[in-house]
């Protein structure tokens, strides 16, 4: 709350605040608030323009779009999060195992780390679609793989550098559990940083899921998605050349708010090598080399 | 692989497959220029046609795998016989050709004078040696189709004669597509690998450069028997070109000759394009695999067949672009029934007292696999499925994997695609009908469709009898198989800088086409 509190007071996070609700609040209630149903076809008024019965027009079969659009939200939004849920389980424990149990499990999982990162995350979405069939479910775990590098190095950085700190080497002397210390010193500190972490990865992901869907997968039709309007809507560009931006809108106003968000946080929490506001920006620099729990991301 | 191909986009109103045709002209006059521009054909052309359409899967017309790669191929190699507006066969690479009386033995008759794209002669020796490749080779694909050859000899410097182990009528027709395009034996008897990349052919054009899926280019041949026709010295073929951008890709230059669909039509003309129509033997076909539910139940194939409102689809997805269809041929076509012109015409209220009346009364469940192409018509037939109770799931998967999915493995109930025709009705029947069938999933054969068939090829086709004869055996197989058709789907081209194209059901060929 104190968190949410700090963010409050940031402008730009304010804002991106406001959008994300509005996100969420189209996640969880769009398909029941939209106007119409969204798999309603109204053969008779193909590709129509924006009209009071259709506020943002119909597309190439007469649905509505708007209801689609509110409808896609939900499952554009809930596969770019379960993607980052996925990334987050297998990447922060393995963090924090890698850099605190040492040699034992450092090896495999730096390399495990260096495979997966040089994988494309749409080749390897659609390789996975490819093995176990198309579908949102699969298509996400595909991306959560290959989103958890990204968690793994972010944890196992900031875990190193606070597994040398003063107050946590006096914990051990003092006979405190690894769970203990783990969970008292280190992951209050690595928190931060995972939460900058996963405000940028959900962006990425949502940008994933939407080209999945641009390219026919993960969702399969006629279900509402943003990436698979914008595709559907590019083959009708000669009819109506406006209709990929309401999707790309979301899309941008989704995805800029997640990354100022996790700007925000970052400067919030002071996860952050470059605070937002510093008057004394040479001080800022010197109380960060004093403190080894902060890491740039 | 796939026996489709994508669908040429759309058309416009009522047919004019009967029309007097530049095609026609066109072949009155290449039959006219017949031996004499043979091998003398260094007629001066200009310009390259640049055409924005499909890769063949492969260059080797033996190991072809589309149906549809017969367009791409016929710029590098001829057939023995042609095919007219109406489906019939006509003179190609061979002047004429005669049955013997028992129906057993056919005499094909080459024109003097021609030579593959090397030089080397095009004789009845290299004629006959290319088509018992064909027969015989392992992994031909177009071996079935000759199933019924004895022996193939060379008598004399023209003469093929074919022997037949039955009465089959069919081989001039047959041998106007991809199994009769004649293929050089001197490089298929050297190495024939190299012709998945390197056509040897004697076609109207020269396949320099091929780089797979990416484009290919070639020049025009000299020594094609009707150069003089050939107006251009360079073709490029490459992919369809997206539809989001076809249009612009055509006013840029970097086409001047490209498949459009129904949705860029007005685009193109706007943009001060030539729009041309051309028709095609192309149907949209639900492939309904009969040994699967729920279409294992005859009523659920029935109540589908009325469900579908084939006119709105194609208002909706083709832009009002084609003519609903109920059986695999064109109108005009010899084999075209006209007694099933509204066989199946839209009756949701009868499709659910089919259900009714066999005892569904909750939602039928089904699933509706697609590779992705036409989703218009794809969300369409679900949509008009569920008003009648038939619940369908859309399945997406990749092209690549279609045919072999849906054709090879038969693993699926209920696929979106298309049928892109044969140069021989019966050939048509085998695909999409018979035990061995490709685009028949279940594999289901009917005796009745069987025993009509043969007397479709113990018929010569010119015999009165013969189109009555066939048009029977389109009404056996419409009425009793699960396969159902949709509309036909014309092509539709873009042009800039390029002169007309001959109008032809069964090929695009560009005879006489220049460009500016």
């Amino acid at each position: 709350m104190k968190t949410l509190v700090a963010l409050w007071r940031v402008p730009s996070a304010r804002l991106a605040l406001l959008v994300l609700f509005g996100v969420g609040f189209l996640a969880v209630f769009g398909g029941a608030l939209a106007p119409h149903d969204p798999l309603q076809q109204y053969t008779d008024e193909v590709l129509q323009g924006p009209s009071a019965h259709h506020l943002l027009g119909t597309d190439y079969v007469g649905r509505d779009v708007l209801s689609r659009l509110m409808e896609g939200t939900r499952l554009s939004v809930v596969g770019a999060v379960e993607a980052v849920l996925i990334g987050g389980l297998l990447g922060v424990p393995a963090g924090l195992a890698s850099a605190w149990l040492g040699p034992r499990l450092e090896w495999i999982t730096l390399r495990t780390s260096d495979t997966l990162v040089v994988l494309p995350f749409t080749v390897f979405a659609i390789a996975v679609a490819g093995t176990l069939g198309n579908g949102l479910q699969q298509a996400m775990v595909a991306i959560g793989v290959l989103i958890s590098p990204v968690f793994f190095r972010v944890t196992r950085a900031a875990t190193l550098g606070l597994r040398k700190v003063q107050y946590v080497e006096a914990a051990e002397l003092m006979g405190a559990t690894e769970w203990w210390t783990l969970r008292r010193h280190i992951w209050s500190k690595v928190l931060p940083n995972v939460a900058v972490t996963a405000a940028h990865a959900t962006g990425s992901a949502l940008l994933v899921v939407a080209s999945l869907a641009f390219l026919g997968l993960g969702v399969t039709p006629p279900a509402p998605t943003w990436g698979g309007m914008l595709s559907s809507d590019l083959g009708y560009l000669a009819q109506q050349p406006w209709a990929p931006v309401f999707p790309a809108l979301l899309m941008m106003a989704t995805v800029g708010s997640l990354n100022l968000l996790a700007d925000a946080i970052r400067d919030a929490t002071g996860a952050t090598a470059a605070p937002r506001r510093r008057t004394r920006p040479a001080v800022a620099a010197a109380a960060r080399e004093e403190r080894p729990d902060v890491v740039t991301v | 692989m796939s026996f489709r191909s994508r669908p040429p986009a759309t058309n416009l109103n009522r047919r004019t497959f009967l029309g007097a045709s530049l095609g026609a002209g066109l072949i009155v006059a290449l039959e006219a220029c017949g031996g004499t521009s043979s091998g003398t054909g260094s007629a001066s052309g200009s310009g390259t046609i640049k055409w924005a359409w499909q890769l063949p899967t492969t260059w080797d017309p033996v190991t072809s795998s589309a149906g549809s790669d017969v367009q791409m191929l016929a710029l590098a190699y001829d057939p023995i016989t042609a095919l007219d507006q109406q489906g019939n066969a006509i003179p190609w690479l061979a002047e004429s050709w005669k049955y013997d009386s028992s129906g057993k033995k056919v005499t094909f008759t080459l024109r003097p004078g021609l030579k593959f794209s090397d030089g080397s002669p095009l004789d009845a020796t290299a004629v006959a040696k290319s088509i018992e490749r064909g027969r015989s080779q392992d992994g031909s694909l177009i071996a079935p189709q000759m199933k019924t050859i004895k022996k193939v000899s060379a008598s004399g410097a023209l003469d093929v004669v074919v022997e037949l182990k039955e009465v089959d009528y069919q081989y001039p027709l047959l041998f106007a597509g991809k199994t009769g395009m004649v293929v050089n034996p001197a490089v298929f008897e050297k190495d024939a690998a190299s012709l998945a990349t390197q056509p040897a052919g004697s076609g109207p054009f020269q396949v320099t450069k091929y780089t797979q899926n990416d484009h290919a280019s070639a020049k025009k041949n000299a020594n094609f028997f009707a150069a003089d026709e050939i107006k251009v010295d360079a073709f490029e073929l490459y992919p369809q070109a997206d539809p989001a951008t076809a249009v612009a890709a055509v006013q840029s230059g970097q086409y001047n000759l490209a498949r459009i669909g129904g949705a860029q039509v007005k685009q193109a003309r706007d943009a001060g394009l030539d729009v041309q129509i051309l028709e095609s033997m192309f149907v949209s076909v639900l492939d309904v695999h009969a040994g699967k539910a729920p279409f294992n139940d005859p009523a659920v194939v029935e109540a589908l067949k009325f469900a579908l409102d084939r006119e709105k689809i194609k208002e909706v997805a083709n832009f009002g672009i084609g003519d609903v269809n109920y059986q695999p041929f064109p109108p005009g076509y010899v084999g075209y029934n006209p007694e099933l012109a509204e066989v199946y015409a839209h009756n949701p209220d009868k499709a659910r007292q089919i259900l009714a009346d066999a005892g569904y009364q909750d939602a039928v469940p089904a699933t509706l696999t697609s590779s992705g192409f036409a989703p218009a018509a794809v969300e369409l037939i679900q949509a008009q499925l569920k008003e009648v109770g038939i619940e369908v799931k859309i399945e997406t998967i990749p092209q690549t994997q279609h045919t072999q999915l849906v054709y090879i493995e038969h693993s699926k109930a209920l696929a979106y695609d298309g049928f892109a025709g044969r140069e021989s009705p019966v050939q048509a029947f085998q695909v999409l009908f018979g035990a061995e069938g490709l685009m028949n999933p279940s594999r289901q054969s009917n005796p009745d469709l069987e025993a009509q068939l043969k007397k479709v090829k113990e018929t010569p086709t010119d015999d009165p009898a013969y189109p009555a004869l066939l048009q029977e055996a389109t009404r056996i197989a419409v009425t009793t198989y699960p396969n159902t058709f949709l509309y036909l789907t014309p092509s539709i081209i873009a042009r800039k800088g390029v002169s007309a194209l001959p109008k032809s059901p069964s090929l695009r060929r560009f005879e006489g086409v220049s460009t500016s």
